[in-house]
């Protein structure tokens, strides 16, 4: 069947990653849904630890964008920002502002 | 009727004012969408009788998930595949998809009190007292499914969504066309990712609906009390029959320079008034057959999640 990309690798490379921002930052996501991801990333909870991955995760990516697996990152979020790394990018400011990657 | 053609589908050249979806829109839609394709309403149910006459016919992978569908499950079993279709709609339950419950006497007068400012209630006025049930609960939730995604929108209003940012839900046709999205408040800018499609025909539409919240992977995700779930992706075949497919349409970006990437950035740098890049280029979607559902959720009001909206996906495009 051809499924996402977490459901066919949930284990797999940026799994938790490319779910979250498919859930959270697909322009079909709910009305606030990036919103409420950016809440839930700034005052993650100790035992968050699907968040604590994700940062993980979204750390490396931007540290090295072509460990991304391919086109996976854009088929689930289908974002306008040019690149895999504009996207990291404008995410990382927006949840974590200043904070080195 | 006027004021719809004015809608985005049709050349408007009439006054701003009453640019504005009102009442006959359920009329007015019909109207416009005979000169533009034909309307497949009404023969969803005959393929449905087409399908369950043959064995296993649009049998998903729907095994029960906890005790309160033991019992439905048990009568699906008793009646064969015919039943597991046709009943499908009848036992929706709203409760379990996160919905407020409504009754059918109370779903048939909600479609009559809004379908004037609600055009895509109009669309099953005429439909099962399940289907409107089903389209009920969802207009008295917060997802966007039925009001992007199915049978009001016509083909015309999709190309013109992922060609220019014209959200079909925003019913302010001046809002419209300054690609202002019609369901997040606060005049925010529309979005769309490479597709725009829907799911035709409205008893249709509600079986989707109603079959997915049996699947165990939809139903986890629904039962979930997490902060999120993920987009779950179903194929057409599963969750419509094997001819389901034949009531999807839709419109899908075109590449540039071999990049989807690129078509979506500069979809939205065109529409902002950039005239540096190239004007977006759209198509109509070939065929759906082999296809996917891919359905999304959003925190209920209620317990656990509900749906947030229901994206049809071509075999070679898949969106989530």
């Amino acid at each position: 069947m051809n499924q996402a990309y977490w459901a066919r690798n949930p284990q797999g490379p940026f799994a938790t990653l490319i779910a979250l921002t498919a859930a959270y930052c697909h322009p079909e996501a709910y009305d606030g849904a990036y919103a409420d991801l950016t809440a839930r990333a700034r005052s993650a909870a100790p035992d968050d630890e699907q968040i604590r991955v994700f940062k993980e995760e979204l750390g490396e990516a931007l540290a090295d964008p072509s460990r991304l697996p391919d086109d996976e990152l854009f088929k689930a979020v289908e974002f306008d920002d040019g690149s895999d790394e504009a996207f990291l990018r404008r995410l990382w400011r927006d949840l974590y502002g200043d904070e080195p990657a | 009727m006027a004021e719809l053609r004015g809608a985005g589908d049709e050349p408007d050249d009439g006054d701003a004012s009453v640019r504005r979806l009102a009442a006959d829109a359920g009329d007015a839609a019909g109207e416009v969408r005979s000169r533009h394709e034909p309307s497949p309403r009404a023969e969803y149910a005959d393929v449905l009788r087409q399908e369950t006459a043959k064995p296993n016919a649009g049998q998903a992978d729907m095994s029960p998930v906890d005790a309160d569908q033991a019992g439905a499950d048990q009568a699906e079993t008793d009646q064969g595949p015919e039943a597991s279709i046709a009943d499908v709609l009848e036992r929706f339950d709203p409760r379990r998809a996160g919905l407020p419950e409504v009754s059918r006497e109370d779903a048939a007068a909600y479609i009559e009190e809004h379908m004037a400012d609600r055009p895509w209630l109009a669309l099953v006025r005429d439909c099962s007292p399940d289907a409107q049930r089903v389209f009920v609960a969802l207009d008295q939730g917060g997802g966007h499914a039925h009001i992007r995604h199915d049978g009001w929108v016509t083909e015309e209003m999709n190309e013109r969504r992922v060609k220019n940012l014209e959200d079909p839900a925003q019913l302010d046709l001046e809002k419209r066309e300054a690609h202002l999205d019609g369901i997040k408040g606060g005049n925010q800018s529309h979005r769309c990712g490479v597709l725009a499609t829907r799911i035709t025909d409205p008893e249709a539409f509600a079986t989707a609906v109603a079959r997915a919240a049996e699947h165990p992977d939809v139903r986890a995700a629904l039962d979930s009390t997490g902060p999120f779930s993920v987009p779950v992706r179903l194929p057409i075949s599963d969750v419509l029959g094997e001819d389901g497919y034949k009531f999807c349409a839709g419109s899908q970006l075109e590449p540039v320079n071999g990049s989807m990437i690129e078509a979506v950035a500069n979809r939205t740098a065109w529409v902002q008034g950039d005239r540096s890049v190239p004007e977006p280029r759209t198509r109509p979607v070939g065929t759906f057959e082999g296809g996917t559902l891919t359905f999304t959720f959003r925190p209920s009001a209620f317990d656990g999640h509900e749906f947030n909206t229901i994206l049809v996906n071509p075999p070679d495009t898949q969106s989530i």
